[in-house]
């Protein structure tokens, strides 16, 4: 699949997924990335350049807790957690995603049915 | 395993770890689907793009936003301080000179006055003094028995102890040496809670008359005899009669009573010559116990004492009890003057201050346009102001650093000074002082950056950037001619108070001691308060001596003397004349016990009558002129019989035999009193020898020592000094003050012309133009060049007058310090106007001329 495809993950968007990854239960970086990667059928590819950067983010905000722990092949790996208030704070994302997502898509389809 | 909290090291090796550890799942992946290994890294390696980038993004998740601000504005203050090198350079200076000095003297201060002795809970020690409150003979010193029976009845201390210093010869070498000794009470360790460093305290056998013989020895004592050898316990040292066994070291640290003081053994209280309750001995030490005031513990003692008083009327009835902490004890008088200086050298550092205060202004208006600049790209104000207030924090932790260095060579010379100021080895560079260092680095910065920080970030003045900015700059100029007056008047406010002390200095030179202090060679030799049982033998000891002394070719005259003339000491008696007690008429006199020869060796002129004779069967007294105008009245003066009026036994009585002229025995800055001289040549067993030599004293020492070692080969000679040396030793303390002050005074104006300077001559630059149009306007060069000048005067007249007021009230201070000059002296002050005015119109003058030479074509042609 040639990079052009990839869709463009819109700014801040990136951060409820990983939340949402994570949330599923322990998980270190390589997988949180495959993940996205597998759930979205291939369409989105999270850049190691900004999965990284985010994840400190997140952690340092409080709302992942990272522990390093042993991976399914026996190494070192650092393991990301949802926190409770990452929970309070995907929920709320996961909320206005929607709104926002249905509002989109009925501008889309009003603006199919008068064209 | 967590790692929440990592330093930054550590938080690096962890994103490595993480992110090695995502590029080998990626390659396993890749092997997996086919690739060879090394194919597989390659891929990986590159799907996961700039490792470092994303390094330095992860690193930059978690910097704080303060600490990034921080190196911000530090790296924004580097730059500013490279910019401009000259400016940079001269505020480091100004800073050190003022942060080194006050850190200097506030290392003094800390070590000597503030500071806790250096023993356990010191805060709990204090001295005991008995004041006899009828005989008001100035005794403070306790009997034995008394100090027992303190120790066992009070309630409050958790021991009483005490101790006297005796010098006596130490007879073990070839030579005999002199020793100084301090007899202790029981329980002298446990009061100071000190413990020897080697070997153990005294027993309890050992503190009590008749058990064994045992000693403690200083650390530098142990260094000299025994070369550190630990086996000098158990070793016996001979010391005068006694032969001692050496029980204990005791830590280069303990130095109580003195430095000086070498042993240290038990004078035993059940000893029966110490039973009489009208012998005092001890200078008595306590410890409180602890959450005990020392208000409690006096208290505590009265009552101790009034019980004894009941018990033993004679003499404890008349006994009060007086208590001091400690430390005022050791420290004394000193206190005042470090005070006195740490002031001053405050009041410089706050000159200092206000004069980089004023150059910062004249800064912060250059720097308007970036200012500006700053404002319009969305920097808040408090933002900006910390960014100015880092520039100046970067200057002043730079002056402090440096300033740390000047104290750290004050500490050194603080070391030399040992002899005449108390605890001067403590003084030390320590973190205290790194810390009040680097406090006054911060208190300065933000003293003299926050006005010219606020002021340059005023809304109104940073949004006129197309304004001309002559109104501000007025207001601005009005700001710093405040801050030069400031300056102005603290620097004559030092400057009255060194003139004064000056004035002191300048008195005392002038004075006429009475006596003739050249040619004059001091020394004491080893006794022992032991010899005082057999007066008779003691005196017949010195005379000899004497004799002895005045037959070595070279000597003019011999004496002794219980007290050094000139050097301050005090022995104030009661006396009657004829028998006769006028009981509205107190005779009191200044008793000073001198040998045949005193006079002659001292050239005291003789007045009436003749001087001590050796061998005269009745006690020869002579009196000074002062005694003889005071007392004698018209009557003449020899023959009178002098009787001292106390209930001891055994009062001094005298026949006068003449009269001697007026002199400074009590210290140079103190008038001739009445005085009595007892002619008796044993005032006790460590009077001062006084020889008179025909050449350089010093030069005598020499043949002095080896016919006194001839003659008594048992006993050591010590303290070989001239008299003028011990003059000069005594008026130390003044001198250094003064010294130090002046320089204080100094650096003041100085700094103050500086701060005149400077900001006329930016007056000057920025009224460059104005100037320019009056001179083409045809205004003549001298006009302007008065204007200026004036200007800078009268700035100068206000800080002095304002300073002379304030004047009025610092040099009350220096009550006590000054001599033959009062606080409030006239020409001191008038002669501090006239130079600070004189100082102030010559630093007024370059910038005047300069502002006055400008060429209006050169100006106008700016424009």
């Amino acid at each position: 699949m040639p990079p052009t495809d990839k869709a463009d993950l819109l700014q801040g968007t990136l951060d409820m997924l990983i939340l949402k990854v994570v949330s599923m239960g322990p998980v270190h970086g390589y997988a949180i990335s495959l993940r996205i990667r597998q759930i979205s059928r291939e369409v989105l590819h999270v850049q190691q350049g900004s999965l990284y950067p985010a994840l400190h983010r997140l952690e340092k905000r409080g709302w992942l807790t990272a522990e390093w722990g042993e991976s399914e092949n026996g190494r070192q790996a650092k393991f990301y957690q949802l926190s409770a208030k990452g929970r309070r704070q995907l929920t709320a994302e996961e909320a206005s995603w929607n709104r926002l997502s249905e509002a989109v898509a009925l501008i889309l389809q009003t603006a199919e049915q008068q064209a | 395993m967590r790692e929440r909290r990592v330093s930054g090291a550590g938080r690096d090796e962890e994103l490595d770890r993480e992110i090695a550890f995502h590029i080998d799942e990626m390659t396993r992946a890749n092997v997996a689907g086919g690739m060879s290994p090394e194919e597989a890294r390659r891929q990986a390696q590159l799907e996961f793009g700039g490792r470092e980038q994303v390094k330095q993004e992860m690193r930059e998740v978690h910097t704080s936003q303060a600490m990034e601000s921080a190196r911000f504005n530090l790296r924004a203050a580097l730059r500013f301080l490279r910019r401009s090198p000259s400016f940079s350079a001269a505020v480091i200076l100004i800073l050190a000179i003022g942060i080194g000095a006050d850190s200097a003297v506030f290392s003094a201060m800390d070590a000597v006055v503030l500071q806790p002795l250096d023993y356990p809970h010191a805060n709990r020690l204090v001295a005991l003094y008995q004041h006899d409150s009828k005989h008001q003979n100035g005794n403070t010193f306790v009997a034995p028995v008394r100090l027992e029976d303190w120790n066992r009845l009070s309630s409050t201390f958790t021991a009483i102890s005490g101790y006297y210093t005796d010098d006596m010869s130490e007879t073990s070498g070839s030579l005999p040496e002199r020793v100084k000794l301090a007899l202790v009470a029981p329980r002298f360790l446990q009061v100071l809670e000190v413990a020897p460093m080697l070997g153990r305290d005294f027993t309890a056998r050992e503190e009590h008359f008749g058990g064994p013989e045992a000693v403690l020895i200083s650390y530098a004592f142990w260094q000299s005899h025994f070369h550190g050898d630990p086996n000098a316990i158990g070793q016996k040292l001979h010391v005068g009669s006694f032969s001692f066994s050496i029980v204990g070291v005791m830590p280069e640290s303990f130095a109580f009573p003195d430095g000086d003081v070498e042993l240290w053994t038990p004078s035993p209280p059940d000893a029966p010559y110490a039973q009489d309750r009208n012998e005092t001995w001890f200078q008595a030490i306590g410890r409180m116990k602890p959450g005990i005031t020392i208000g409690q513990a006096q208290a505590d003692l009265a009552l101790v004492q009034q019980r004894l008083g009941r018990q033993f009327p004679d003499p404890d009835a008349d006994l009060t009890v007086k208590s001091e902490p400690l430390k005022e004890t050791v420290i004394g008088a000193i206190q005042g003057s470090l005070w006195m200086l740490y002031g001053s050298v405050t009041l410089l550092l706050l000159i200092a201050c206000s004069n980089i205060a004023a150059l910062l202004l004249a800064r912060t208006a250059d720097r308007e346009h970036e200012i500006s600049i700053r404002f319009s790209l969305g920097g808040s104000r408090r933002a900006i102001v910390i960014h100015l207030l880092s520039e100046v924090l970067a200057l002043t932790l730079a002056g402090s650093l440096l300033g740390l260095g000047i104290a750290a060579a004050a500490a050194h010379e603080f070391h030399l000074l040992a002899k005449t100021l108390p605890r001067a080895q403590e003084i030390s560079l320590n973190w205290r002082i790194v810390a009040y260092s680097l406090a006054c680095a911060v208190a300065t910065a933000l003293a003299c950056g926050l006005i010219p920080a606020l002021r340059g970030t005023r809304r109104p003045l940073a949004h006129s950037l197309a304004q001309s900015s002559r109104t501000q700059a007025s207001a601005r100029s009005r700001l710093q001619w405040l801050l030069v007056g400031v300056q102005v008047m603290l620097a004559v406010t030092l400057l009255t108070g060194a003139g004064l002390l000056l004035r002191s200095l300048q008195n005392l030179d002038r004075v006429s001691p009475g006596f003739d202090a050249s040619h004059v060679l001091t020394f004491q030799i080893t006794g022992s308060w032991s010899e005082t049982s057999d007066m008779a033998a003691l005196q017949r000891r010195i005379d000899t001596t004497l004799d002895a002394l005045r037959a070595i070719p070279g000597v003019e005259h011999a004496a002794t003397a219980t007290f050094l003339p000139g050097v301050p000491a005090k022995y104030q008696v009661q006396f009657s004349v004829d028998g006769e007690q006028d009981p509205n008429r107190k005779i009191l006199a200044d008793l000073r016990v001198v040998s045949q020869g005193y006079f002659q060796t001292m050239q005291i002129p003789l007045l009436t009558g003749r001087t001590c004779r050796a061998g005269s069967p009745t006690s020869d007294m002579v009196v000074n002129r002062s005694f003889a105008a005071l007392y004698f009245g018209d009557s003449p003066e020899v023959g009178h019989v002098l009787t001292q009026i106390t209930d001891t036994p055994g009062p001094i009585e005298g026949r006068v035999v003449g009269v001697a002229g007026n002199d400074r025995e009590e210290g140079m800055n103190t008038l001739p009193v009445p005085t009595i001289y007892l002619c008796l040549s044993a005032g006790g067993p460590f009077s001062y020898y006084l020889v008179r030599t025909h050449g350089a004293p010093l030069t005598m020492a020499d043949a002095i020592r080896r016919r006194i070692h001839q003659l008594e080969p048992n006993r050591s000679v010590y303290g070989i000094s001239t008299l003028q040396e011990h003059l000069s030793d005594a008026s130390f303390n003044g001198r250094l003050r003064t010294i130090l002050l002046s320089l204080f005074a100094v650096s003041a104006v100085v700094l103050a012309c500086l701060g005149l300077y400077g900001t006329l001559s930016y007056l000057g630059r920025m009224r460059q133009r104005e100037v320019g149009v009056r001179l083409a306007l045809g205004a003549p060069r001298g006009q302007i060049l008065r204007g200026f000048l004036l200007q800078g005067i009268r700035v100068a007249c206000v800080g002095c007058v304002a300073g002379l007021l304030l004047s009025l009230f610092a040099d009350q201070l220096l009550k006590g310090m000054l001599y033959g000059v009062s606080t409030v002296d006239p020409s001191t002050y008038l002669g501090v106007l006239g130079l600070i005015l004189l100082v102030a119109a010559a630093s007024s003058l370059l910038p005047a001329w300069r502002a006055a030479r400008t060429e209006p074509t050169q100006i106008l042609r700016q424009e």
